[in-house]
């Protein structure tokens, strides 16, 4: 089931199926994001909770391995960098996409400042920080 | 805005596509290293070609120990498909920074690039297919009434914002090493530490900054 082939057909599964889902529940609103950040309104939240759950939940009785992952330094700073990006942009990397997707154009600068972050963060990581980054999606 | 899932059915939705790909592809679901992946596409050619020419050169060693073996009739000195620490090595080597110094687990090698690339254009699709199928779909140059109400009216300065925004995403997930997908439910979800770190520290940043935005900003 790990050929190319099958990664491919599955990558795209993963992303229509995401997308959708990701649309529909509103997270590229960003009045209703803004009301799941300040607790106004927990749909979002428990949409986002409840996913955490039944994945937990599957992946004991599927007996999903673990990955090993080490905290290292960078992982507090960017989280909060991410956050703060998060709140006051709307995007997430996979949000700015549906936003695009739904008509809202302005989504492609969103877009624009999160390649530009990335390829920063690689040019200062290499420069400055020396972190062993990468743990997502491998 | 009533017309959105109720929070069950986007559970259940975020759940699937995790869990589908996880059990089909046996890696983690993470967007923001797709990002990552496509926009260093050419050292990830690089890589993918040295790592296919290593497969290469491995099986052409195994089939010339094993006409060795048969030419002095030996038996080869170790069956390398088990051949698993120095397996492991030169995919932690090749596949950049890896968190496995001794890890128990062998290294999968990361997705192929090109369906990385599909990843994020899916995503396009199914947002699209939801836009239209619920009747959201709308060209516009703002990003909505709760942005102009929360975060400016003026265009110039939203087009600041969005941008200096996705530079704090961009470069706070990387740095962090994922994202809401990576770390949120693909790493919470198996219950990774590190990711329940990350996900509660950004989830807590985006609070205090929409706190901010709502009642003081």
């Amino acid at each position: 089931m790990h050929t190319r082939g099958a990664v491919l057909v599955a990558n795209i599964i993963a992303g229509l199926a995401l997308g959708y889902t990701v649309a529909n529940i509103g997270f590229g609103d960003y009045a209703e994001l803004n009301r799941m950040f300040t607790f106004q309104d927990l749909r979002m939240l428990l949409a986002f909770a409840g996913a955490v759950v039944i994945i937990v939940v599957v992946f004991a009785l599927v007996g999903v391995r673990r990955i090993p992952g080490r905290i290292h330094a960078g992982v507090i700073p960017g989280a909060v960098l991410f956050g703060t990006g998060w709140a006051i942009s709307g995007g997430c990397p996979a949000i700015p996409i549906t936003q695009v997707a739904s008509g809202y154009l302005p989504a492609l600068v969103t877009i624009a400042g999160i390649i530009t972050g990335i390829r920063l963060c690689g040019w200062a990581n290499a420069r400055y920080f020396h972190l062993d980054r990468g743990s997502c999606g491998l | 805005m009533s017309n959105y899932w109720p929070w069950w059915a986007g559970a259940i939705g975020l759940a699937l596509a995790t869990i589908n790909y996880t059990l089909t592809t046996g890696r983690s679901l993470g967007v923001s290293s797709a990002w990552d992946r496509v926009l260093h596409w050419r050292a990830e050619r690089r890589r993918e070609r040295l790592d296919a020419q290593f497969i290469d050169e491995r099986a052409l060693a195994n089939a010339l120990a094993a006409a060795t073996a048969e030419q002095f009739g030996t038996r080869p000195a170790a069956p390398t498909p088990d051949a698993a620490p120095g397996d492991a090595q030169a995919h932690g080597q090749n596949g950049g920074p890896t968190a496995g110094e001794s890890a128990p687990v062998p290294t999968l090698r990361p997705a192929p690039l090109v369906t990385q690339a599909a990843l994020l254009l899916s995503i396009f699709l199914g947002g699209w297919v939801a836009a239209v199928t619920a009747g959201r779909f709308e060209l516009r140059f703002d990003m909505g009434d709760g942005f102009r109400e929360l975060v400016t009216d003026n265009p110039a300065v939203m087009i600041g914002v969005l941008f200096v925004g996705g530079v704090l995403v961009g470069f706070g997930t990387r740095l962090a090493g994922g994202c809401s997908s990576g770390h949120g439910l693909s790493g919470c979800g198996r219950l990774r530490p590190v990711s329940i770190l990350a996900t509660a520290v950004f989830f807590g940043a985006a609070v205090l900054m929409s706190f901010l935005l709502w009642k003081v900003i």
